[in-house]
């Protein structure tokens, strides 16, 4: 048997008492090792210290004032609940708050929408009418030819109704 | 009365019943706390709280397992947070301390050994020290004097676990107090 193997067994035997077999081989170690029977003097020596002598009683009235204290608890506690959802929505605001910034700064902006002729023009103090006159001019025509293609579409669905 | 109905009023609410359940359990909540913090006051003052947090959490108790494990499963985990919070006053074992505790050997003379009592709180000093999950099941083990099989219910732990850890525990514990010792130039255990 090894130190180490002497060691755990010396540990259990402290708890329990050891197989008839463990213990003369246990015993015929501790013979020979001076090590391993200065460890089982530490051991014992700190096991001894670690139970104590004796455990005093709580304090006066131990269970007087605990009762008082859970009545006290339970009057305060729907305080408490109302104090914990305060805190809770309080929290969730602020979560809220925080995301929807954060989605603000995240979220892509427009690119500049370029300005059309005319409203260049009126940036620059000067008359759009007549160039808007053109644009109208033009634009009409292609109206025109766009209400021929939806009244053509439209006879086509009456058709189909 | 039965535990089984002193759970059940207690549970509806009934103050006195729960009184009774106090009354059974101080005694063995107590000591527990005791054992974690080793000050009756600190320890008077947890137990208390135990009691509190069972008592608000009794209406999810659902009898799976007994009710004292279930107990000391709260004051095991309240005794933890205590420890955690109470951290920075734990007591460093110096050298010196160690020293002056004539804790090392060879020190014969009468006058020279301080009494049993301050060996346990150098002792005592060492296993604060220790990282809490070998704190916690040496406590149970060496100071509750628990059996294995009842620490690993509460600590919701195999009893192999239980033992490994009890194992490493021990021989940490051994190994500050003695490496300190032999710093110290004491070479004949404690």
């Amino acid at each position: 048997m090894d130190c180490k193997k002497a060691e755990r067994f010396l540990l259990r035997s402290y708890d329990t008492a050891l197989e008839p077999e463990e213990k003369k081989r246990l015993q015929g170690h501790l013979e020979g090792c001076p090590s391993c029977r200065r460890k089982d003097r530490e051991y014992r020596e700190i096991l001894g210290h670690l139970r104590p002598d004796f455990i005093p009683e709580p304090l006066p009235y131990f269970r007087e004032r605990l009762l008082a204290r859970i009545r006290e608890k339970d009057k305060a506690a729907p305080a408490l609940f109302g104090l914990k959802w305060a805190h809770r929505a309080v929290l969730f605001f602020l979560a809220v708050q925080i995301l929807f910034g954060v989605g603000l700064l995240l979220t892509p902006r427009e690119k500049t929408r370029e300005l059309s002729r005319a409203e260049r023009l009126f940036l620059q103090n000067e008359n759009p009418l007549t160039e808007t006159a053109s644009l109208l001019n033009q634009q009409r025509a292609e109206d025109k030819n766009m209400m021929l293609i939806f009244a053509s579409l439209d006879d086509r669905n009456g058709g189909r109704r | 009365m039965d535990e089984r109905e002193l759970i059940r009023r207690s549970q509806q609410g009934d103050g006195e019943a729960f009184g009774v359940l106090i009354e059974r359990f101080k005694g063995k909540v107590f000591s527990l706390a005791y054992g974690f913090t080793q000050d009756r006051t600190a320890a008077d003052d947890l137990a208390q709280e135990v009691f509190i947090k069972a008592y608000f959490s009794l209406p999810r108790f659902k009898a799976r397992s007994e009710f004292g494990t279930w107990l000391y499963r709260i004051a095991v985990n309240h005794a933890k947070d205590f420890l955690r919070k109470n951290r920075s006053r734990q007591k460093d074992i110096s050298i010196d301390e160690i020293g002056e505790n004539r804790l090392a050997a060879g020190e014969k003379s009468q006058e020279d050994l301080r009494s049993v009592e301050e060996r346990r709180a150098t002792v005592l000093a060492a296993v604060e020290r220790l990282p809490e999950k070998y704190r916690v099941v040496l406590t149970l083990r060496d100071i509750e004097g628990m059996s294995y099989e009842d620490i690993a219910r509460i600590l919701d732990l195999s009893p192999g676990t239980v033992d490994s850890r009890l194992h490493r525990a021990r021989q940490k514990l051994r190994q500050r107090l003695t490496t300190s010792l032999n710093r110290q130039g004491g070479d004949d255990g404690l």
